[in-house]
């Protein structure tokens, strides 16, 4: 069952390919049916692969498949192998079940838009990259993946290419991850230049026998790796480009912008998790870097009046955990916040999807309203989703996955209090703008008729996702509640468990307490200002510092425009100033010279037979000459 | 290299002919007589007037055919040499030249068959040709 | 004469006899699809009974010919090769009403000499062996001779060629006057690192002329554009393949044989010729306008490459040159298979201006064709990056720096050509465009099948090369080893 593994991200690229080159051709009903197949195909291979994984685990806790040695020359030996262990496994089934039911969502979402096969093209060859990036053994395997996600995205935001708003978006959110990707292009250059392989294991098992810690180099390696992931999951301060990222088709938002590409961040920082290790400094970045960003995109979330916009920002603000999570030490909490976030978040874009369907187009969440009796299953689903992000104690998979990134941030090794108060109040700030969302969209009056009602291909993704996310967290329970490891203990095999410095039941019952308190006090506040008395959100904003706090908290906190000064402006009155580009002479002189070269050159090429032939006697005089006299 | 050969006499020899050239014309030029007639542009100054013109229409069959004869006289050659060699070649010298008598009949039976044989063009493919024109016309 | 002498000479006899078969077919009755079936039989059955021979090699033939596995392989190419300018050529020429049987003789003698080049070990039958390619290369070029350019270049060739053969003639009578043999082992013997003396030199000098004439290097190269353009363009195939594939392994063992490494002058002549060809065929086709012409011009920096694997002389060279050799041919010939496909009667689709737009009328073609461009300008998961890849290897370790920078510079020169005719393929098409009665035709079965063989063959060889690097280590690799130990 395990060499299957190849076809698992060979599916969705043959399903790209098929869709690339005959898709004009096809029609609608096939490309969907080749669209969504192939990762359906995939997604059911990986649930085989992952019960005989776990049922009888193999050597070691991972399974190694080499696909393609290419070639073979001296110590030239550029191999294609995948790699699969517990982490990997998490990704892929996250990848291609989600990713499954988005692609069905979006057979229906889609079917009126032109470009139908080519929107199935893009996302099967993004689920195909990010399949490579997961499973890829080696580093150049993972960047190209991590490359051919970003080409996606880029691809997909600009989906409606029509629009020009939608292409700047998409140049926007490929250049800022630029800047993250440099970054990490340069950190595998450093790892290749001190360990003369890229293979992830090889590096790992090296690392820390090479370096020691804090060694400069170890520093630099990790805080390049960093600014990569930094700069794909949207985190400080390289976050910009998320929000604007949703102007892609809300697919693809659930997908990539949620799911899954946005988390590629924090896989590549669990998988080399070793480097951070042996750079402390650089992993409490990650963690103040979590922090900070959770917090700053929970405020923003909290202005936002476009549905989607606010599901961006908080995504950040998630992923923002995640990284507190990682930075903390707590590998497994993040991969497993990771793993309900994908399933919740999805959920979440995918009814606001719905919503956005039925409306026409409307993002506006306070032109929408009363649509709890209209939209039914979307408004429960919906419902169960926003429970989950908001982390409603007990019964949603959001609680589990937050409460044990916050339990290691204040009892483990490497935890703070600072840090967990942080992420304490981030908790709160979640409550209150998730239920805002809820609340406004769902309740109060209706704004706005609904033009038509939601198929099953939307609807059932929407039920699926609402069992997991209610369900998933069940399989990690607290101490204080059944105490049940089953996720965590599934991923020691691939990343170390986290030392906890004071285990203590009490101290943690406490902690979730205040927790559970923290966020039943912002649903509270929530419901409290949006449906019993909006006019308190009115006056908030009306007053003078609130107004100002309002402006500043929706700009998301001004980086655009900060950026917009400092970057983008220099570099547009540099280029103008240099429009006739000086460097850019070396190069049109080169071609200018071949240019020259080639009309003196072709002169020689007479047409007449008596110049050839006595170009041939000059050739045998040079001949012998050369031979005789050199 | 190390068997170095003298090389000056070759170039004193390479400038003898050059200069004697040079002499012989610059020297013919000064001392030579010089005039104009009517008949000095002819090219047979002395000789009998051309006439007519040079290019005459030869069939192309009288070369094929020239070239035909040329080519197998030229494999008789082949076939002396082996009868000349005959007992000391033996059996597999006779194969060879069987297959090469073979090969030599091939060719005839085949330039026979493609007309290249044909002196001028026979009447009946004449014949052939112009009813079939006349139906095509028809 | 023995049995294993027959033998091992069996494909050389199958070609032979097939072209006295098709002169017999001729005589009966003329008929266009039987006599292309006998001929595309007679190479296959020629390519299959090199298989067979594998087990007697090596196996001598006093003092003409050696048939050992390195000659094996370059026969196999040449054979391929044939059948597929067979393929194209039927499909070529049926569009034409003269007689179209003696095309396949002559193909088929063209064959016979190319092979026999590569199994030749003595000067008699290197020259034969070249005169036999060279007279049915003369009638084939010129073989659409109702068109004007064609007799031309035919011309051209003959001229040129009778020229060159001169001098390589002459080389020859200086080599064996010097040396007192003709026969390679006995030269190589006889040398075995011994200083060459000048009228050596000169025989040495005058053959690199005239094998350098066949093999289009600069400074005999003023011929290829003109015949290339004016050839029909299966010959064109023919050419660049079979033709250079023949001359080249007879260069490779000609030269290896007498270990020209000891020879500073003559690696420097070679040298000399390998940078001007890189440079001067990559400039020449900067801005040409015909895809023909292009072509031409991008053989000559080719075969600059070649050389240059060649001359690194290390246990590399043998096998890179044959490898960048086998993957050239692939992509050469599918290139011209795709030029032919798209010919229409006495009007060739050679013209840039031909494939603009091409993409949006005929998308696998272009396709195809892009695969081709992209070998060969050597680009990764094609054919031509591994063959350059390994030339590259083998001038790096042995240090020929200048020859590697000028190939690495001139092949950037060179992706801007061919990446010009794909610009054009995909760019929009006009309405106001000529048209050419080629690019519409359908593609014939005979020619889909070239066309998917030589795809397959190019992708598989890019992807999963390991394979074919085995195969031609295993059958070339031997060459050198085998001369050394003469030597010692």
């Amino acid at each position: 069952m395990l060499e299957l593994l190849w076809l698992i991200p060979a599916l969705p690229f043959a399903g790209f390919l098929i869709l690339a080159l005959f898709g004009s051709r096809l029609s609608r009903q096939s490309a969907a049916v080749i669209g969504v197949g192939s990762v359906g195909l995939s997604a059911i291979l990986t649930l085989g692969i992952a019960i005989r994984f776990i049922s009888s685990p193999p050597a070691d806790h991972a399974f190694s498949q080499m696909l393609w040695q290419w070639i073979s020359v001296d110590a030239f030996q550029p191999a294609i192998t995948l790699y699969l262990d517990a982490l990997s496994l998490v990704f892929i089934f996250v990848i291609t079940f989600v990713g499954f039911f988005i692609h069905l969502y979006s057979s229906l979402f889609m079917y009126e838009e032109e470009g139908y096969s080519r929107f199935f093209a893009y996302m099967n060859l993004f689920v195909g990259s990010m399949l490579t990036l997961v499973l890829g053994n080696n580093l150049l395997l993972l960047y190209l993946g991590w490359e051919g996600v970003g080409l996606c995205s880029y691809l997909l935001i600009g989906f409606w290419y029509k629009d020009s708003e939608n292409g700047y978006a998409a140049r926007k959110a490929f250049v800022v991850t630029r800047v993250g990707d440099t970054a990490m292009a340069i950190g595998l250059f450093l790892l290749f230049t001190s360990f003369g392989t890229l293979d992830i294991q090889k590096l790992l098992q090296q690392a820390p026998q090479e370096w020691t810690i804090n060694s400069t180099q170890a520093v630099l390696a990790a805080a390049l790796l960093l600014g990569g992931a930094v700069g794909k999951s949207a985190q400080l301060p390289l976050q910009t480009w998320l929000p604007d990222a949703m102007a892609g088709p809300t697919p693809v938002s659930a997908l990539i912008h949620a799911a899954t590409m946005v988390t590629a961040g924090v896989y590549l920082i669990a998988r080399t998790h070793v480097l951070f290790t042996l750079a402390p400094a650089v992993q409490t970045a990650v963690a103040v870097v979590g922090a900070l960003t959770l917090l700053m995109a929970g405020f923003t979330a909290l202005t936002q009046r476009d549905i989607k916009r606010v599901l961006a920002y908080s995504t950040i603000s998630q992923i923002g955990y995640m990284f507190l999570g990682l930075g903390v030490g707590a590998w497994s909490a993040a991969v497993f916040h990771f793993m309900t976030h994908a399933f919740f978040k999805a959920l979440l874009f995918l009814g606001a999807g719905v919503i956005i369907f039925v409306l026409h187009h409307e993002h506006d969440m306070f032109k929408m309203g009363g649509l709890r009796k209209k939209l039914p299953v979307t408004f429960w689903t919906f419902l169960i989703g926003s429970a989950s992000l908001a982390a409603l104690p007990l019964i949603t998979a959001g609680f589990y996955s937050k409460d044990m990134i916050l339990w290691y941030t204040f009892a483990g090794e490497q935890g703070n209090d600072w840090l967990w108060a942080a992420g304490l109040a981030g908790a709160f700030i979640t409550s209150i703008y998730t239920f805002r969302m809820v609340f406004v969209t769902f309740y109060g009056e209706a704004q706005a008729e609904i033009t038509h009602k939601p198929g099953m291909q939307l609807k059932v993704p929407l039920i699926v996702l609402a069992v997991f996310s209610l369900i998933a967290g069940f399989i990690e329970l607290p101490h204080t509640l059944g105490h049940l490891t089953l996720f965590s203990h599934f991923m020691h095999s691939a990343l170390p468990p986290t030392e906890v410095l004071h285990e203590s039941v009490s101290l943690e019952l406490l902690l979730q307490v205040i927790a559970a308190i923290a966020v039943l006090l912002g649903i509270y506040i929530a419901y409290h200002i949006f449906i019993r008395n909006r006019s308190i959100a009115n006056n908030l904003t009306a007053s003078g510092p609130g107004a100002l706090l309002h402006r500043f908290w929706y700009s998301g906190w001004g980086f655009d425009k900060v950026y917009d000064t400092l970057f983008v402006n220099p570099l547009v009155w540099f280029a103008k100033i240099n429009r006739n580009d000086f460097i850019d002479l070396i190069y049109t002189g080169i071609a200018g010279t071949s240019r020259e070269f080639h009309r003196q050159l072709t002169r020689t090429q007479t047409g007449r037979l008596r110049w050839y032939a006595t170009g041939i006697v000059i050739g045998a005089i040079i001949t012998i000459t050369v031979v005789v006299y050199l | 290299m190390s068997n170095e050969i003298q090389l000056w006499p070759f170039a004193v020899y390479t400038l003898s002919v050059f200069l004697i050239v040079a002499i012989m014309v610059i020297l013919s030029h000064f001392l030579g007589q010089r005039h104009k007639e009517k008949e000095t542009g002819e090219a047979y100054e002395s000789g009998i007037m051309t006439t007519g013109t040079a290019r005459l229409r030869i069939s192309p069959q009288f070369y094929v055919i020239a070239m035909f004869f040329l080519i197998f006289d030229l494999e008789a050659v082949f076939i002396i040499t082996w009868a000349i060699a005959f007992k000391e070649v033996g059996w597999v010298g006779y194969l060879g030249i069987l297959v090469f008598i073979g090969i030599l009949l091939v060719v005839l039976l085949y330039e026979w068959r493609i007309g290249a044989l044909d002196y001028a063009v026979s009447g009946k493919k004449i014949v052939k040709k112009f009813k079939q024109l006349n139906k095509e016309v028809i | 004469m023995t049995a294993t002498d027959f033998f091992s000479l069996m494909p050389l006899i199958i070609i032979a006899t097939a072209a006295v078969i098709v002169m017999i077919l001729i005589a009966v009755k003329r008929n266009h699809s039987v006599v292309a079936g006998v001929s595309l039989a007679a190479f296959a059955l020629a390519f299959l009974s090199l298989f067979r021979i594998t087990a007697v090699t090596p196996h001598t033939l006093p003092p003409l010919l050696i048939i050992d596995n390195y000659a094996l392989f370059y026969m196999g190419l040449i054979f391929a090769a044939s059948f597929a300018v067979t393929l194209l050529s039927y499909n070529y020429l049926k569009s034409y009403n003269f007689n179209l049987e003696e095309y396949y003789i002559l193909l088929l003698l063209a064959a016979l000499g190319a092979s026999t080049l590569a199994i030749s070990q003595h000067f008699v039958s290197i020259f034969l062996g070249l005169e036999i390619l060279s007279v049915s290369l003369y009638a084939l070029i010129a073989y659409v001779r109702t068109w004007e350019r064609n007799l031309e270049a035919g011309l051209k060739y003959l001229i040129l060629a009778a020229q060159s053969s001169a001098f390589l003639l002459f080389g020859m009578a200086l080599v064996y006057a010097s040396l007192g043999s003709m026969n390679i082992n006995d030269m190589a013997q006889l040398l075995s690192g011994a200083n060459l003396g000048p009228l050596a030199l000169i025989g040495f000098a005058l053959m690199i002329v005239g094998i350098g004439f066949k093999l289009a290097v600069v400074p005999f190269h003023l011929w290829t554009p003109d015949v290339y353009h004016g050839a029909p363009a299966p010959v064109t195939a023919f050419i660049a393949t079979v033709s250079k594939g023949g001359v080249f392994a007879l260069l490779l063992r000609f030269f290896v044989a007498i270990d020209i490494y000891n020879y500073e002058s003559l690696v420097i002549a070679f040298s000399v010729i390998a940078i001007a060809s890189m440079i001067f065929g990559n400039v020449l086709a900067l801005l040409q306008n015909n895809v023909k012409r292009i072509l031409a011009y991008s053989s000559i920096a080719h075969l600059g490459y070649l050389l240059v694997a060649f001359l690194s002389g290390n246990n590399l060279s043998v096998d890179a040159a044959t490898l960048y050799l086998t993957a050239y041919a692939i992509t050469i010939m599918g290139a011209f298979s795709i030029v032919s496909l798209l010919s229409g009667k006495e009007q060739e689709s050679d013209k840039l201006e031909d494939y603009r737009g091409l993409f949006w009328r005929r998308p696998v073609l272009s396709a195809v064709f892009t695969a081709m461009m992209f070998s060969l300008a050597g680009i990764p998961l094609t054919a031509g990056f591994i063959g350059k890849y390994f030339i590259l290897s083998a001038g790096v370790h042995s240090a020929k720096w200048l020859l590697v920078i000028v190939l690495v510079l001139t092949s950037v020169i060179g992706l801007f050509y061919y990446l010009r005719i794909v610009v054009a393929m995909y760019s929009a098409p006009t309405d106001d465009m000529p048209s050419q009665p080629g690019i519409s035709r359908s593609v014939s079965f005979s020619g889909v099948l070239v066309l998917a063989g030589l795809t397959i063959l190019l992708v598989w060889f890019g992807v999963f090369p390991q394979g074919f690097i085995s195969l031609i280590q295993n059958m070339v690799s031997s060459l050198q080893d085998v001369y050394l130990s003469m030597i010692v």
